[in-house]
């Protein structure tokens, strides 16, 4: 028994540094994100706020105009089209890449791979100010060579919206199609000679083998890359919401507008409120999908 | 005449790859021209890829016209210290997630999972209103606490997952072979963990190296910033013509990373699907 308690004094010596960090750095500052979510702080109210209760909250859920559901629905919007796009042309690039005779795959694959090794923040800086600037931009240089009027790409919401997703599928696209080559890399080939003297045409193939087949192996990936999607920041925040140097289009997602209120209106309550939503918001996410993949459990 | 036609669709398909490879690097590419490039010929139609008149005089204008030394010195004292501390912390306590049972380990790891969905972003403001009365805004302890302290949940999930697809006989029969505890996890366990280590160690330092949201909200002052916000306030603006050297500073900063990241493709995969989480 008390050998028993020395080693579990001994396992928690170990654990302290982490824990510690992890605890001062992202626990508590939720705790206090939670207490800051029931007063009224702002800029006004720096050190004489006062709990208001569940206020923040409320207008936050219940008024519709306050933005924030606004925001919801574009992430959910915008989580939902970046993943269908990504798994049909990652899918279909990586196809085409597992086609026998393609030599030269390896040059390809390494020269798709450069969207994910660049420094992101660095890429979509040099979208925004290469290509869709209005002035200099690579994009108005062509058009104005073809006689068209220069664009002013990040001014209206849904062309926006679209430079957005397209920014986002070119920083994502190549982690899922590495995933998806080495999903389809794994499928047994006999089956399809099977499938073939059966008469089976290309399309039926795919669907009746190929992606019953991959999806178990692609799921985890999948998963995370629907959380790094809902969680996307940098890409909406550098393109179009920087502060001072905001592009005149109204796309938030649920990040930028929490950092909105808190950095830019100065709306610490309200925005704390948000930001415990959006958390409480993840954590289901994160139950939900563990309760679907039964397998996750000796991970732990 | 079959053969034909296989001929010509394996060559549509290496022209196809060929026009979407050079597609999708089009952006680096005209970075990279831009900044090599002598006129500044940006307004007129006639770009092209090659730089008509090849200079480097950009890259010196990055390189001595601005602090990018000074913030080159300051990311580097950030991601040594945070790599350094951070894998003096995780290492211990992923080893006795992963071999030792004891009360409470259950609570810590299914604690862990649930923060590890949590974005960094959302409680900025509660780290600054709690950094500020301790004087940690504005100097790089303070960020270098935020930056362990965001990457510790990362590195013990990261780290355990290896340690898990270690064999635990392994360590038995170096037991047996009169290793002590201490010598076992030295010479044997640590060593058979290095991929691990080194896909954290370069994940913490990718992530300081691209981190610029804190380090532009809790830095003020030029000479305080990391090379991430000093690229971010090198920004063109729509009127000034400094996008070639802001193009210059870009594949400055970009560089490292890449060759970090090349270098350790090796073992990206190895090290980092066996842990099961991606930072």
């Amino acid at each position: 028994m008390n050998g028993k308690k020395r080693n579990t004094l001994s396992a928690w010596v170990c654990n302290i540094p982490a824990l510690a960090f992890a605890g001062s750095i992202v626990v508590f500052p939720i705790i206090y994100t939670a207490y800051i979510s029931l007063t009224n702080m702002n800029v006004y109210h720096w050190f004489d706020f006062a709990v208001i209760g569940f206020k923040n909250y409320i207008s936050a859920l219940s008024v519709v105009d306050s933005g924030f559901l606004r925001a919801l629905g574009l992430t959910v919007l915008w989580t939902a089209l970046n993943m269908i796009l990504q798994l049909v042309i990652a899918f279909v690039m990586a196809s085409l890449l597992n086609i026998e005779k393609l030599r030269p795959r390896k040059v390809y694959k390494t020269l798709l791979m450069f969207p994910w090794a660049m420094p992101g923040y660095v890429s979509i800086l040099l979208w925004k100010n290469g290509m869709f600037n209005p002035q200099f931009g690579l994009l108005n240089q062509w058009l104005s060579g073809w006689g068209s009027e220069p664009v002013r790409w990040l001014a209206g919401d849904v062309l926006a919206f679209i430079c957005c997703l397209v920014v986002n599928l070119w920083l994502a696209l190549p982690f899922m199609i590495m995933i998806m080559d080495g999903a389809l890399q794994s499928v047994d080939k006999s089956y399809y000679e099977n499938a073939m003297l059966d008469g089976a045409g290309w399309f039926t193939r795919q669907i009746r083998l190929t992606v019953p087949a991959i999806t178990p192996i692609i799921a985890p990936a999948v998963v995370i890359t629907l959380f790094t999607t809902f969680k996307q920041f940098d890409v909406i925040y550098l393109l179009t919401q920087q502060v001072g140097a905001k592009t005149g289009a109204n796309i938030h997602t649920v990040l930028t507008y929490a950092y909105e209120n808190a950095f830019v209106t100065n709306n610490y309550g309200f925005s704390s409120a948000v930001s415990i939503i959006i958390f409480l918001l993840l954590i289901s996410f994160a139950l939900l999908s563990k309760i679907r993949r039964p397998g996750n459990e000796k991970n732990i | 005449m079959r053969r034909i036609y296989e001929r010509a669709g394996l060559i549509l398909l290496n022209i196809f790859f060929i026009a979407i490879c050079f597609a999708v690097l089009i952006p680096i590419l005209y970075a990279v021209s831009v900044s090599l490039n002598g006129r500044n010929s940006i307004f007129g139609s006639d770009f092209s890829f090659i730089p008509k008149t090849f200079t480097l005089e950009n890259y010196r204008a990055v390189i001595f016209g601005q602090p990018v030394l000074l913030w080159l010195g300051n990311t580097i004292i950030l991601a040594v210290s945070s790599v350094c501390i951070s894998l003096l912390a995780a290492v211990p306590g992923a080893y006795s997630l992963s071999r030792l049972r004891y009360r409470g380990r259950k609570t810590i790891l299914s604690g862990l999972l649930m923060l590890h969905s949590f974005p960094a972003i959302l409680s900025m403001f509660a780290i600054y209103k709690l950094l500020s009365p301790m004087g940690l805004i504005n100097t790089k302890l303070g960020l270098i606490l935020i930056y362990i302290g965001t990457m510790a949940i990362f590195g013990l999930l990261n780290l355990k997952g290896y340690f898990d697809s270690i064999p635990i006989e392994i360590e038995e029969a170096a037991r047996i072979d009169g290793a002590n505890g201490r010598r076992t996890i030295v010479s044997v366990l640590l060593p058979l963990a290095k991929p691990a280590i080194i896909v954290t160690g370069v994940m913490v330092l990718i992530y300081v190296w691209n981190e610029y949201i804190y380090a532009i909200t809790f830095m003020t002052g030029e000479s305080n910033y990391t090379l991430a916000a000093g690229l971010y306030s090198l920004q063109a603006t729509e009127m000034s013509g400094s996008w070639p050297i802001f193009a210059a500073a870009s594949v400055v900063v970009s560089l490292p990373i890449l060759i970090i990241f090349f270098a350790a493709q090796k073992h990206m995969v190895s090290g980092l699907t066996a842990g099961g989480v991606k930072g």
